[in-house]
């Protein structure tokens, strides 16, 4: 009987003071920032006897509007600082295409659709320290899906990011999460195909069991 | 007798607008149905007038021609096999069962470069036969960068070999009121009513005219891959007939056009690519009206050309979401 308290004592004093548990689950916001979505002008054919370049009936300036949305994430705790965890986001933000110079000066001059993000993925976090404060670096990569507000332009692919935060614990179970990172994509719905990397910063509320 | 019949009403199909998917295409009205004039026999088989015109011979008239053919017989997932069958005398006039291309003298149309006519079965729309001539008032050539002065053979033989197949004209082109006249300024259509200035050369169909071949010869490959955009132009509440309707993709810069061609504003662009469109509305005032769609139909052109607010959404083998796109007066 006797050994058994003291080996339990050893237990209680190695781990963090704040980790009872090694299951997490958390929700918050998140931010992403915009991007220039590319994109070409619309142009004719120049009679070459009335100029040499393109006749130009449109020009267009296109960008991606910083994405707000929410995100929820599940982690375990591997050990006391090495934490793995499943996240899901989701975000909605405006593509708006600007018309530039009309040639016959039209009316309106903007077009936009709205973009909703969607992605799953998994990440490793390594945590310092085991106070109230809980510094972290944060690394992983997911599964990218993206629609327009119809549903009917799709992309998916995938990214990856990497960045870091902090923990606060407010009480024995609660904890407050700050992210801040960037996330690499390979597709979007945009005018123009590339990687793109992108600032995050979200907040959420974790639960610790 | 039946070929009699339909040569006579083949002279009035030119102004006959078929409102299915997109362009303007030629067509033939069947009860309340107008269906769009093609061929179903193939290859089409040709013959080339014996007539040399200055700086132009017969022989290079034909291979101007076969080029030319050629050119729309390369549109991806279209099968149009053409047939040079020889020289003949007979001159590009309609009724004679041959479809022939060839230069005349016509004076009385000294703003016509070539013209296109058409014998059809009026009941399928099928082409019996179909006539191109060159009008040799003005001056030709066959020069590989053109000639200064003279308008180029394949130039204006490629769009009229387009009427030939059943397309009309695109409203895809700007122009400026010049000498008595109207020049074009800028045009991303071979099917473009006016010509490039004499010298110039316009020999590669463009976005705007592949839709429309595809549409007409295209099978399910075209139309499994490529998406349409309907709606209706609305000015005051009120349909708007007539007006130029253009989808222009901002990630491949290709421009298609389509028409509200009924009273209630409607119309349709096909041959889309899958993705977001800038969609554009505007008036026919760049072109006589005749030159597009009946003339004796009350087109609207009292209005100022117009951007659609939301890009739109075409899928692939789909329709996107019917769209009003209002328009004001100018």
């Amino acid at each position: 009987m006797k050994p058994l308290l003291v080996v339990a004592a050893v237990l209680t004093l190695s781990a963090p003071a704040f980790a009872q548990s090694r299951f997490e689950i958390g929700a918050g916001v998140a931010w992403t920032g915009g991007f220039d979505a590319g994109g070409l002008d619309a142009l004719e054919t120049r009679n070459p006897s009335t100029g040499t370049s393109p006749l130009t009936l449109f020009g267009t300036s296109s960008d991606v509007r910083p994405a707000i949305g929410a995100s929820a994430r599940a982690g375990f705790f591997v050990t006391p600082h090495l934490e793995i965890e499943g996240l899901a986001e989701y975000g909605r933000s405006t593509l708006r295409t600007s018309i530039l110079d009309d040639f016959e000066g039209a009316t309106g001059s903007e077009a936009e659709n709205t973009i909703a993000t969607y992605v799953f993925g998994g990440s490793v976090l390594y945590h310092f320290g085991s106070g109230r404060f809980t510094p972290f670096v944060s690394g992983g990569a997911g599964y990218l899906r993206q629609l327009d507000e119809e549903g009917r332009t799709m992309v998916t692919g995938t990214e990856v990011h990497g960045g870091g935060g902090i923990r606060y614990r407010l009480s024995r179970h609660l904890l407050l999460r700050a992210d801040a990172g960037v996330s690499s994509r390979d597709k979007a719905i945009a005018f123009e195909e590339k990687r793109r990397t992108l600032p995050v910063v979200a907040a959420g509320v974790s639960y610790r069991f | 007798m039946t070929r009699l019949r339909t040569a006579a009403v083949a002279a009035a199909l030119i102004l006959s607008v078929p409102a299915l998917d997109a362009y303007i295409k030629l067509g033939t009205r069947v009860g309340n149905s107008l269906i769009p004039i093609h061929w179903s026999a193939f290859p089409i088989r040709y013959f080339v007038t014996n007539r040399d015109v200055a700086g132009v011979t017969a022989p290079q008239l034909q291979q101007a021609v076969a080029s030319a053919f050629a050119t729309w017989g390369s549109v991806p997932d279209v099968s149009i096999p053409s047939q040079f069958v020889g020289f003949t005398g007979t001159a590009p006039l309609s009724g004679d069962g041959m479809t022939v291309v060839g230069f005349q003298n016509r004076p009385d149309l000294d703003r016509v470069l070539g013209s296109t006519s058409f014998t059809i079965d009026t009941v399928t729309g099928e082409v019996l036969e179909s006539d191109i001539f060159l009008n040799s008032l003005f001056s030709w050539s066959v020069a590989a960068g053109g000639e200064a002065g003279r308008q180029d053979v394949e130039s204006i033989a490629l769009h009229e070999l387009g009427h030939l197949l059943g397309l009309g004209h695109s409203a895809l082109g700007e122009t400026e009121l010049f000498g008595g006249g109207r020049r074009v300024l800028g045009a991303e259509a071979v099917m473009f009513p006016i010509a490039f200035s004499a010298g110039n050369l316009n020999r590669a169909p463009r976005a705007d005219d592949i839709a429309g071949l595809s549409d007409v010869y295209g099978g399910d490959a075209f139309r499994s891959s490529t998406g349409s955009i309907t709606g209706r132009v609305t000015k005051n509440g009120s349909g708007v007939l007539g007006a130029h309707v253009i989808a222009f993709n901002p990630a491949s810069g290709r421009m298609i056009g389509g028409f509200s061609l009924s009273a209630d504003g409607a119309f349709t662009i096909g041959g889309l690519e899958p993705g977001l469109h800038v969609v554009r509305a505007e008036p026919l005032d760049d072109g006589e009206v005749g030159s597009f769609v009946d003339p004796t139909q009350p087109v609207d052109l009292d209005f100022k050309p117009a951007i659609f607010s939301r890009l739109v959404s075409v899928p692939r083998g789909g329709s996107a979401s019917q769209i009003e796109v209002k328009v004001t007066p100018k």
